[in-house]
């Protein structure tokens, strides 16, 4: 049973790096549950988590709020890496905050990127998701929790 | 202490030991001083007392010259005037023999008195003046008369002087002598006293560098002790102070406490300023109060101690990366008493976090394992076939539920229309929980219902607000699937055969449309059951015509009565001793009828408790702030009867798990108005509340009984 701390760890890492990188406070939307694997934006980056829990944690945006990040952070690249870099950058930001917050019973792994519509987001079967809708200026990207 | 008063006494020791030296080389300074002056003087006496021993011999050599020259004719003057010289010495030095004390004894004595006899003898001669000769040209010089006087003087003195010449130079002699005793006798005390005097400064010299001695090692042992405190301070994982009377944190502490409170500022700290910005302000006033108390002397230390507040003590801190955590300290308090009473109180710091963790999940597995334990037990009662009818019911609900918290919400317009939706089906699993006594599902989801109460008081709800609702309805979902494994087990145990198939989380199977409501009638006696013993009540529950209502209605009677039996065992049946003094039976009566009617349908619910009036609806929609009190005394009986099925009505001042919330009639009376049913109630204070549904006929397709 995932605690309200853990999910909290995982979501103001995500708002906060809005705040900072992109100079604009992102909310959060209403959160719920889903059975089985969500779907995913364009971009998504990943961790993965082994010891007291087990399970991904993915943040996944499409690419146009990507594109807006990336104006307000000053960027000229709109590449598709650059895409990849940035989502990877919020993974790794949620990576640390949870290496910081947790203790040493949960192993955390590198951020990993994903890119396209239907990537191959490592699921455990019949594991139910919280998913938090991130919500940035008119877009909308998605923060998976799925541990056990 | 011990160290302390140790020191004291080897200062005492050393400033005894200064002053005996002080004393020491004063006596022999002052008594050297004085054993030199008497010294100094007998030497003088003694040096005129040598002098002395020559004048009588001289005076008569002088004596014999003069009269040669009176004899001769010759001139006398000059040996007249030596003589008076000789005299006037002799004089002057006796004199200064008698005024120095160290002379002044018998030898001196004797020599004065001889000399005395001296001077009739001799101040005629001495005190001449006149012309001893005459002088003519016929005779020559010649002695005139005063010269004849004088000679005679003369001659006279110079038989008397050749006569005690040497008696006179004995005495003196004798003087002499004595004088140079006493200046012996002086320089040998001065001699023993300066000996004394640094034997007696060897002794105290030895002394102070054996106390030195002593006081190096000492203050060795006390380095040694010191480094060893401060390296027990520095490696004990405890935090350890000192409090003095005025609750002031001592100059000594472990390393421990900067650690724990991430400071290190604690010298003259007060206790009260080390906890207030970690606890609450009532904690921090008692924790003053206790240490307080702590200081009576007459205070039993093991009693304080079963009454220490700080135990167990919650503090949230910075955790040195930016973000703050939640410890658990222990404190223990320990009088430090001296003679004169107490002196300090030792306060010793303990992080218990990690015991309290595991006694915490200790007490959940605890929890756990006995909810599992009444879980089974109280769904041993139940028929598996509505346990599987409730389960597949809930599930859909949550699944209800779910799909309410995924409408995409921004703002808090968007946040605050879930509520209503979402209290509506917590409330609804939990009636039917209840119903079914499933505390376990039902505790679940009254926490949830109070988390939406929660977040209705917010001023500005957003996704962040519904973060621990989702929790708690994984969690719900989590035991749901418990619920339904054990069931299967108890299947398996109680017939041998296999359960109907689990339905898997929120995307489990469909709804059933509703339970079986002939199987219902035991569900409200063991509902009745539970809450008449939860709510001290005594009631006789009747139950007729169930088995006739139509399968469309099912869901919606069974909501209903689920309903109207709350608050009939909550808010009508009066306790059996208000009851006995109203003249009524001790157990009330609840009665239940569905009944088929020319229109369609009529359900009856009626209950012969206190009635309702319209006076205490009112009160209690003012105090619910549904109604002013200005509209509230405007409302006629009937729309104070309305107030039943308003909204977020109820009369009850807290919320349990029964009653209070007001979300439960408007719930029933909305499903009948769907139904395009009317709810109507009436009632006669003190004697009985009755509830009518009126549905209407349903078509034969439909009318298939549930």
């Amino acid at each position: 049973m995932l605690y309200e701390q853990e999910l909290k760890t995982f979501v103001d890492a995500t708002t906060n790096f809005f705040s900072v990188a992109a100079q604009e406070p992102a909310s959060i939307g209403s959160p719920y549950l889903m059975e089985g694997a969500p779907s995913v934006h364009e971009y998504t980056g990943i961790i993965s988590i082994s010891g007291k829990r087990e399970g991904v944690v993915y943040f996944t945006a499409p690419k146009a709020m990507l594109t807006v990040m990336l104006m307000k952070m000053q960027e000229n690249d709109f590449s598709h890496e650059t895409m990849r870099d940035l989502v990877g950058e919020v993974a790794n930001t949620i990576s640390g905050n949870a290496r910081r917050d947790f203790s040493r019973e949960f192993v955390i792994s590198v951020p990993s990127v994903l890119s396209g519509e239907k990537p191959d987001v490592p699921q455990h079967a019949g594991r139910r998701s919280f998913i938090i809708p991130i919500n940035w200026r008119s877009h909308s990207a998605k923060l998976v929790v799925s541990l056990s | 202490m011990m160290v302390a008063a140790t020191e004291r006494r080897r200062q005492v020791l050393m400033a005894g030991l200064g002053t005996a030296l002080i004393l020491v080389m004063g006596t022999v300074l002052f008594f050297g001083f004085r054993l030199a002056t008497q010294m100094r003087t007998s030497i003088s006496a003694l040096q005129t007392a040598s002098t002395l021993q020559t004048y009588p011999e001289t005076i008569a050599q002088q004596l014999n010259s003069l009269r040669d020259r009176l004899e001769v004719r010759a001139y006398s003057g000059q040996a007249l005037s030596e003589l008076q010289t000789s005299v006037k010495h002799v004089d002057t030095n006796l004199r200064q023999l008698e005024a120095t004390g160290d002379a002044d004894g018998p030898q001196l004595n004797r020599a004065r008195l001889l000399w005395r006899q001296y001077q009739p003898v001799l101040d005629p001669v001495v005190s001449f003046t006149g012309q001893p000769y005459v002088d003519s040209d016929t005779a020559g010089s010649s002695l005139s008369s005063e010269g004849r006087r004088h000679y005679a003087e003369v001659k006279r003195a110079q038989l008397f002087a050749n006569e005690n010449a040497r008696p006179l130079q004995t005495h003196l002699a004798a003087l002499a002598t004595a004088l140079q005793h006493t200046s012996s006798d002086a320089a040998a005390r001065l001699r023993t006293l300066l000996l004394a005097g640094v034997f007696a400064a060897l002794v105290l010299a030895v002394a102070a560098g054996y106390f030195q001695l002593t006081r190096a090692r000492h203050e060795r042992a006390a380095r040694e002790a010191q480094d060893q405190t401060r390296y027990i301070l520095k490696s004990v994982r405890e935090g350890f102070f000192l409090l003095d009377a005025d609750h002031r944190i001592g100059s000594v502490w472990s390393e421990a406490l900067s650690h724990m409170f991430s400071r290190n500022d604690f010298a003259g700290l007060s206790f009260e300023d080390l906890l207030k910005d970690l606890v609450p302000t009532a904690t921090l006033t008692t924790a003053a109060k206790y240490v307080k108390l702590l200081w009576g002397q007459r205070a039993h230390e093991n009693l304080m101690k079963s009454i220490n507040p700080l135990g167990q003590l919650e503090i949230t801190r910075d955790n040195g990366h930016g973000s703050k955590e939640t410890r658990y300290l222990q404190f223990d308090f320990h009088r430090v008493m001296a003679a004169e009473g107490i002196k300090h109180v030792l306060c010793s710091v303990s992080d218990i976090t990690a015991s309290v963790l595991l006694a915490r999940e200790l007490q959940d597995s605890q929890d756990n394992a006995n909810a599992q334990l009444d879980m089974m037990l109280g769904m041993m009662h139940v028929d598996p076939l509505q346990l599987t009818s409730f389960l597949d019911t809930t599930e859909t609900s949550i699944k209800l539920v779910n799909t309410i918290l995924r409408e995409p919400a921004r703002n808090d317009a968007e946040f605050r229309k879930k509520l209503a939706g979402l209290f509506r089906e917590l409330h609804s699993i939990k009636g039917e929980a209840s119903a079914l006594n499933l505390s376990s599902v039902a505790s679940r989801v009254h926490v949830m219902e109070d988390m939406v109460s929660e977040c209705k008081k917010r001023p500005e709800l957003s996704g962040n607000d519904f973060l621990p609702l989702v929790l708690k309805l994984d969690e719900l979902l989590a035991h749901l699937r418990s619920v339904r494994e054990m069931a299967a087990r108890l299947s398996v145990l109680k017939d041998g055969a296999p359960t109907p198939p689990a339905a898997a989380g929120a995307a489990g199977g469909p709804a059933r449309a509703a339970g079986a409501l002939d199987e219902l009638s035991p569900t409200l006696q063991s509902m009745a059951a539970r809450l008449a013993q939860d709510h001290h009540k005594q009631f006789r529950l009747s139950v007729a015509g169930l088995a006739d209502v139509p399968a469309p209605y099912a869901t919606t009677i069974k909501d209903c009565l689920i309903q109207m039996l709350r608050n009939a065992a909550v808010h009508g049946i009066e306790a059996p001793d208000v009851r006995r003094n109203l003249a009524k039976q001790d157990a009330g009566a609840v009665n239940v009828e569905f009944r088929k009617t020319p229109g369609g349908y009529e359900l009856v619910f009626e209950d012969d408790g206190a009635g309702i009036t319209p006076q205490n609806l009112k009160a209690a929609a003012v105090r619910k702030r549904l109604v002013t009190e200005e509209a509230a005394q405007r409302m006629d009986t009937r729309a104070a009867m309305a107030l039943i099925f308003a909204p977020g009505f109820s009369t009850q001042e807290g919320v349990s798990m029964d009653a209070g919330r007001g979300v439960g009639m408007d719930v029933v009376a909305r499903s009948v108005a769907n139904l395009g049913g009317k709810i109507g109630v009436s009632t006669h204070p003190g004697k009985f509340t009755r509830f009518r549904v009126v549905l209407p006929g349903v078509d034969a397709d439909s009318a298939a009984v549930a």
